[in-house]
């Protein structure tokens, strides 16, 4: 550490990206798989038919469907269905919660056309590596806290990979395959550098996005300790009045859409929720849509008085700290996202999955040029390249065994999304038995090939277990579910041609050659 | 790290140890307090100052933590941070208490 | 997008010909100090105008987002021909450059 500044950069880069790397890799995998969430959790709910109507008839079926079942409740929230989640999502509480705790929902998904529960098989669907990549299967909230301060190691990680890759303008186009180790660290180097703007916004954002859980300290500082002061100047429609304890009629909440959609130039509502139905305090809150701008509009409502109809507060302008807050929450969810721009999210994902992997195998790879004469790992080494093999390939099993699992296990099946969850870390857990068996290559291309196979073969399971196969969705149009099993196979040929690299490239050098000499490895920080 | 097949010595552990939690501990001090000094003193309405006090934290912390891995030694990364840590509570604490007259 | 896209893939090629390393690789010789100058004008000449095509096409909050996103996928693009494909790297960067006139006055 006494060798200079970016010795001292290269040092923190390399021990931060190992120590955090697995579980980086992780989050950043399944994070990039929830930019399609609701593509999957279509290709795993294949029973619901992907229909869209009018935002006013959804309402309506809402409105009626729950003074059916829930008239008693103290809360209820409608989702309304958009371009890419067509169902009618809605949800209600019992009891009201207690403040700053969140409450017990009762949750149903409607068929927008008929207003008649849908009849889906049970799963969490794409739901799963959304939650996944910020609460790491963790109860409440040592999850969040993980994944965030995986956040801030990882912003570290960035920067000091900036600080240290000493030519990154003059090795900006540079990508040298076939060149062993140097090749890894070109490739490294690539999806890190090219797709700079987005891992920095990521990592930033995510930073932001729980900001108010890690460093509340200017909350408690300026409101006194009185936190919740804060969060309801923050959000203020989530004032609720208490029951009146009185009957009141609720209104119609059809015509409510068009009458916030005045209040909003060019918005509309993505869902509302009424506090107090029936009764004579009932208000109704309309959000607006997520989807519309790159900047999260927090707090954004309407709120009209619930058996009266009359206007009760808009929420003003944004002012220009939130707006910027807004824009980082915006720009991680990607939910304004249009197809284009989602694969191109998708991708960007995919660059900093890699660049994390790569980053790990370069790890490893320097260090056991060392020992390769010996034949002999230290613990340390062979401790990372467990971790490495399950942490990546072993992920990748995982994710695939998770489809499987949502087309074999029976439909009908008691706790059948559990055992969707289950089967995820049940076969996580096996790649790693798997791993402390077998050599480092062997288990490396075994698993891959497992993961491979499984890709490809996705498309077939989907024709043998249901009639929503690729020759139904490509003619009928269905994007999400055809792309899917397409992406599907197109991982599988990757993971497959990965594995045939990783077989040959053993075969190589467990002949030695004479004219082979090792590839000097550059220090880049020389 | 620079080609260790012997074991290190544990001085060095203890150096690193000490600077690791000097980043982790006192980063988030120093980012804590930048968060509170800037929120504090902003002239804009409340809520808007908390969020820009904690938006731009990490980056204190960012700073802090660099600092604890490039100074010289260990000790130097403790300085480093405690430093700006009590110009900052002082700041800090001139804003709260100027506030209530 | 598309015309944003063109632009910056056939800027990115610019800038990168405009590098000793890079130009030698691709076309066998190392460029000439006028030629280097030139690349590396029009290569940022370009990586603008498109940010100016994306901005018009969708204002500036969707505009910018959009423009880092085409910039990202053409670096990685050109990066990843580059080393197998350079001929065609640089076929497509012409190609780009030819289509994007037709691009914007069709968009």
């Amino acid at each position: 550490m006494k060798e200079g500044f970016r010795q001292a950069m290269a040092w923190l880069h390399t021990w931060t990206g190992l120590i955090f790397g697995w579980l980086l890799f992780a989050i950043f995998l399944t994070g990039t798989l929830a930019y399609f969430k609701a593509e999957i959790t279509h290709w795993m709910q294949p029973e619901i038919p992907a229909r869209t109507l009018s935002s006013e008839a959804s309402l309506t079926l809402a409105q009626d469907y729950l003074q059916q079942h829930a008239a008693g409740a103290s809360r209820w929230l409608i989702d309304l269905p958009n371009a890419r989640e067509p169902g009618l999502t809605l949800r209600w509480q019992q009891a009201p919660a207690e403040p700053g705790k969140r409450g017990q929902f009762t949750k149903k998904t409607l068929d927008p056309q008929t207003g008649t529960d849908v009849q889906g098989r049970e799963t969490m669907g794409g739901d799963f590596f959304y939650r996944f990549h910020f609460q790491l299967q963790m109860p409440y909230p040592w999850g969040r806290w993980l994944s965030t301060i995986a956040a801030m190691v990882m912003f570290v990680a960035l920067i000091s990979g900036i600080i240290t890759h000493k030519k990154i303008f003059k090795d900006f186009f540079t990508f040298r395959p076939r060149k062993g180790q140097r090749s890894w660290l070109d490739g490294h180097n690539a999806v890190g550098v090219l797709v700079l703007p987005f891992h920095l916004m990521i990592t930033y954002s995510s930073l932001v996005i729980f900001m108010s859980m890690v460093m509340p300290a200017s909350i408690l500082a300026a409101y006194k300790g009185n936190a919740e002061a804060f969060f309801d100047e923050l959000f203020p429609e989530s004032n609720r009045p208490t029951a009146a304890g009185q009957p009141g009629q609720l209104i119609p909440l059809a015509p409510l859409l068009e009458r916030a959609r005045a209040q909003w130039p060019e918005g509309q509502a993505g869902s509302l929720s009424v506090n107090n139905p029936g009764d004579a305090n009932a208000s109704v809150v309309l959000e607006r849509d997520g989807a519309e701008g790159v900047v999260h509009d927090f707090g954004r409502a309407v709120t009209f008085n619930g058996v009266t109809g009359e206007l009760l507060s808009t929420t003003p302008a944004l002012p220009v700290p939130m707006a910027i807050a807004g824009a980082f929450y915006g720009l991680h969810m990607g939910n304004f996202a249009g197809p284009v721009l989602r694969w191109l999210y998708f991708i960007c994902g995919l660059a900093g999955t890699a660049m994390i992997g790569t980053g790990l195998v370069i790890w490893l790879g320097k260090r056991q040029l060392k020992h390769a004469k010996s034949g002999v790992m230290p613990f340390e080494l062979r401790l990372v390249e467990v971790l490495n093999i399950a942490s990546m390939s072993g992920l990748m099993v995982a994710v695939v065994a998770f489809f499987w699992a949502n087309r074999l296990l029976p439909v009908g099946m008691a706790e059948r999304a559990n055992w969707e969850v289950n089967s995820f870390f049940i076969v996580w857990g096996l790649s790693v038995l798997h791993a402390l068996l077998r050599r480092g290559r062997a288990a490396w291309v075994e698993q891959l090939a497992l993961a491979a196979g499984l890709f490809c073969a996705v498309p077939v399971l989907n024709a043998l277990t249901t009639p929503y196969h690729l020759g139904v969705s490509l003619v009928q149009g269905d994007w999400a579910m055809a792309g899917f099993d397409l992406t599907c196979l197109g991982s599988g040929l990757f993971l497959g041609w990965a594995a045939w690299k990783m077989q040959r490239a053993g075969r190589a050098t467990s002949v030695p050659r004479a004219r082979v000499r090792p590839v000097p490895l550059e220090r880049e920080a020389t | 790290m620079k080609g260790k097949s012997s074991t290190l010595p544990v001085s060095y552990r203890l150096a690193v140890t000490s600077r690791v939690l000097a980043a982790v501990l006192g980063g988030y001090v120093v980012a804590a307090l930048a968060s509170v000094s800037l929120t504090l003193w902003l002239p804009m309405a409340r809520a808007e100052a908390v969020v820009t006090g904690m938006m731009t934290s990490f980056l204190a912390y960012l700073v802090a933590v660099l600092w604890c891995f490039a100074c010289r030694s260990a000790w130097q990364a403790w300085f480093g941070l405690i430093v700006p840590s009590v110009v900052l509570a002082a700041i800090s604490g001139l804003a709260y208490w100027a506030g209530h007259p | 997008m598309l015309l944003a896209l063109l632009l910056c893939y056939g800027g990115f090629t610019a800038l990168c010909l405009s590098m000793d390393r890079h130009h030698a690789d691709v076309l066998g010789r190392k460029p000439s100090a006028r030629r280097r100058h030139v690349m590396k004008f029009g290569g940022w000449l370009l990586l603008g105008v498109s940010l100016w095509a994306a901005v018009c096409a969708t204002g500036w909050g969707l505009g910018l987002v959009e423009w880092f996103a085409v910039l990202m996928l053409s670096a990685l693009l050109l990066v990843l021909l580059l080393p197998y494909r350079p001929r065609l790297a640089l076929s497509l960067a012409v190609l780009s450059l030819l289509a994007s006139p037709v691009c914007a006055v069709l968009m």
